[in-house]
């Protein structure tokens, strides 16, 4: 027990260590990343996902509304059914669940791309012409996935609260009108920020764990399975840990 | 609806040779316990503390409204562990096992998949669903619904604490069992059933068409992955539909 | 040493047989046919389809158009059972060596008979007696990661014969070793497919392992078949 908790904590120093490595690396070749794989990896990550993204986004507000709906019912206050779905979509909900979806769409491929260039030694190779694969690869891929996981999550969170007012005129019979004005008059802007920070630090957090997972791979086709797996696994933690550590920052900062 | 299709297509053909599987060959009751073990061992450490963490980020959210509106915590912590209990732990847990069961299964199938380790089953004079696919289901049948309930107690426990700790507020309010019924235990448990058949039927319905190495694995795990919680989430909104549409 | 077979020898065929995955066509029209006992190479350039055509024969890939026989029945007109049931009759020998990495050498070789019901005694016996044949009873109880290329070849073999099947495949077998060790599991190879059907996959015909009939594809078609019966 002792031992496996220190193998636990070892490796999270580890981890720690590697994710501020490559975090420190992406932001030195900031100014100057390759602006082709910066495209490439925006619109692998990010239109790519968009399909998934928007049934997933639809599949969230459905369901939050039947949860937030079910209580109101049962409590009387369908009145609050905008605000409640709303408050809990933008600032939990709609953040945390996009953010899993994307770990498993962005963050499993984005390992199992850099896993297979390090297992067939690419990566050394790009070293060996002397290029910085830092520079080539990894860094626009960081910052690529991060934006793309961020776009996503704006965008797909209209669509999540127009799913949100269609699943309560069908399940609560709670005309669009009224949905809407709850949603207006008690949610404001900054509860839309709050989100939008959270989806990005989630965004950021995905990309930096999948990149780390990605370039420790090796040997073969179980290397780069367990690779993928493991940044799914990683990004999941990263997020909850996330979310745990913004939460109360957010909530002073934005109400 | 043609990405529904591709989603439960698969998994639901895989189903149907499972259950045949069984019926031929019977449950391989160690292999089965070993995934079991495998499965709870490898999943329990990311779901506890992923829904522990989630229990203090709700009530931290809670309690800045209900600052606002309400005035006092407590007063939502009954039916805050009732919509714990009935709706956001089987959510969360079915997308958090997911990934981990998920990815797992996939990846380990997948990599035998390409090594043909599969073939070589077969040649072996073993049926590979029997031996490959059936404890994975079995064994997560059985882990979810147990993971499931961890994670509840580890999210209520986590945010009992919280209220009492951090804002000295009475925590016990949150673990009030006041509003729990039967139903909504129902409504939770058949969540997790469904999710925790369909996971492992998901992953392995990929990684055992994973072909022609490493590229094809990690493709097999990222779709498995995808195909798993996309999956989760729309069982997860019918159960809850269907439960609130015959009102219970 | 010749060993008596459980299986009796059968006639192996392909006719018309064409696989294809998505757009690739991995088998064109391949009609082939191996008699009872004979022995042969296929040779052929990486991506030749000779993978595909050994699986093809062995039931375990299912054609795109054409058909398999064994001994004259299709293999895609058989029930589930009768399949498995006469699949009993191949070993192979795989490119990768497939072995099962979560079990022990003796436990990958006792897993054939097992799971064809042979009890565990005569198992246990059966395997080690093949385990000392390929020369690995000193590695029995090792996993296949400790494993030199050489030695998982061996157990490759090993749990490919342990079940005596008339007909034999070895997909690449030497891929990856050095001549000696080449030429050792070429003699292994000769040897315990004595008196039964052997079928090589070589990317060319070797000294090491002269078979009487040598097949030739080319980019999935049949190029070249000297010296059949």
């Amino acid at each position: 027990m002792i031992r496996a908790v220190g193998a636990f904590g070892l490796m999270l120093a580890r981890l720690t260590g590697a994710l501020g490595l490559v975090l420190a690396r992406t932001l030195i070749h900031l100014p100057r990343l390759d602006r082709r794989e910066l495209f490439r990896s925006v619109v692998l990550f990010g239109y790519r996902s968009l399909p998934l993204a928007l049934m997933a986004a639809m599949l969230i507000g459905s369901t939050v509304v039947l949860q937030a709906g079910f209580y109101a019912v049962k409590f009387g206050a369908r009145l609050y059914t905008g605000w409640a779905a709303g408050y809990a979509l933008t600032r939990e909900f709609g953040p945390l669940l996009l953010g899993l979806v994307m770990a498993a769409r962005i963050g499993a491929r984005n390992a199992a791309e850099l896993a297979l260039l390090n297992v067939n030694g690419q990566i050394e190779g790009l070293r060996g012409i002397s290029l910085d694969p830092f520079r080539l690869l990894v860094a626009p891929r960081v910052v690529g996935s991060a934006i793309a996981i961020t776009a996503l999550g704006s965008v797909t969170f209209l669509v999540a609260v127009v799913f949100e007012a269609v699943s309560s005129f069908f399940s609560l019979r709670m005309p669009l009108r009224v949905f809407f004005g709850s949603f207006q008059d008690m949610l404001r802007t900054a509860d839309l920020w709050g989100g939008l920070a959270k989806t990005l630090a989630f965004g950021l957090a995905i990309a930096l764990v999948s990149t780390v997972a990605g370039l420790r791979a090796r040997g073969g086709a179980e290397g780069v399975g367990r690779a993928s797996a493991s940044a799914v696994v990683l990004s999941c933690g990263a997020i909850f840990s996330l979310d745990l550590l913004l939460t109360p920052f957010l909530t002073r900062v934005f109400g | 609806m043609t990405e529904l299709l591709r989603i439960f297509g698969a998994p639901m053909i895989l189903f149907g040779r499972t259950l045949v599987a069984i019926r031929r060959h019977g449950v391989d009751g160690r292999a089965t316990l070993k995934q079991v073990v495998e499965m709870g061992s490898r999943s329990s450490l990311l779901i506890v503390s992923g829904l522990a963490f989630f229990g203090a980020v709700m009530v931290t959210i809670a309690w800045a409204q209900a600052r606002k509106y309400t005035g006092n915590i407590t007063v939502v912590g009954p039916a805050y562990f009732e919509l714990m209990v009935r709706e956001f732990s089987p959510l969360l847990v079915a997308v958090l096992a997911a990934s981990r069961i998920g990815a797992g299964t996939s990846a380990e199938l997948a990599a035998m998949s390409v090594n043909e380790q599969v073939e070589a089953l077969e040649l072996c004079a073993a049926d590979p669903i029997a031996e490959l696919v059936t404890p994975r289901l079995i064994a997560s049948l059985i882990a979810l619904p147990s993971l499931m309930i961890i994670g509840t107690i580890a999210s209520t426990v986590s945010a009992s604490l919280v209220v009492t700790f951090a804002f000295g507020a009475d925590g016990s309010a949150f673990t009030d069992a006041r509003f729990i019924d039967p139903s909504d235990l129902v409504c939770a448990m058949s969540k997790a059933l469904f999710c925790g058949a369909f996971i492992p039927l998901a992953a392995a319905a990929r990684g055992l068409k994973a072909k022609g190495g490493a590229p094809a694995v990690g493709e097999a795990v990222t779709a498995a992955v995808v195909d798993a919680s996309m999956g989760c989430l729309l069982i997860d909104f019918v159960v809850a539909a269907a439960f609130l549409l015959i009102g219970v | 040493m010749t060993v008596p077979s459980d299986q009796a020898a059968v006639r192996i065929a392909c006719e018309a047989v064409t696989v294809r995955f998505g757009a690739v066509e991995a088998l064109r029209e391949i009609s082939l046919g191996v008699e009872p006992g004979e022995q042969l190479v296929v040779t052929g350039q990486a991506a030749a389809g000779k993978t595909t055509w050994l699986k093809c024969l062995a039931g375990l890939q299912r054609p795109t158009s054409g058909t398999v026989t064994w001994a004259g029945d299709d293999v895609a007109g058989l029930s589930v059972d009768e399949r498995r049931r006469r699949q009993s009759a191949f070993g192979m020998v795989f490119q990768s060596d497939a072995l099962f990495d979560s079990l022990t050498v003796l436990d990958n070789v006792l897993l054939p008979l097992l799971k064809r019901g042979v009890s565990r005694e005569e198992a246990r016996s059966r395997a080690e007696d093949v385990l000392r044949r390929v020369g690995l009873d000193a590695a029995m109880t090792k996993r296949p990661e400790e494993l030199s290329g050489g030695m998982k070849k061996r157990a490759g073999v090993a749990r490919a014969i342990v079940a005596q099947p008339a007909v034999l495949l070895a997909d690449d077998p030497f891929a990856g070793l050095d001549p000696v060790t080449e030429r050792s599991i070429a003699e292994l190879l000769l040897e315990v497919s004595r008196g039964r059907t052997l079928i090589a996959a070589l990317p060319d015909p070797v000294e090491s392992l002269p078979l009487p009939r040598v097949v030739r594809f080319e980019e999935g078609r049949l190029a070249r078949d000297e010296g059949g019966r």
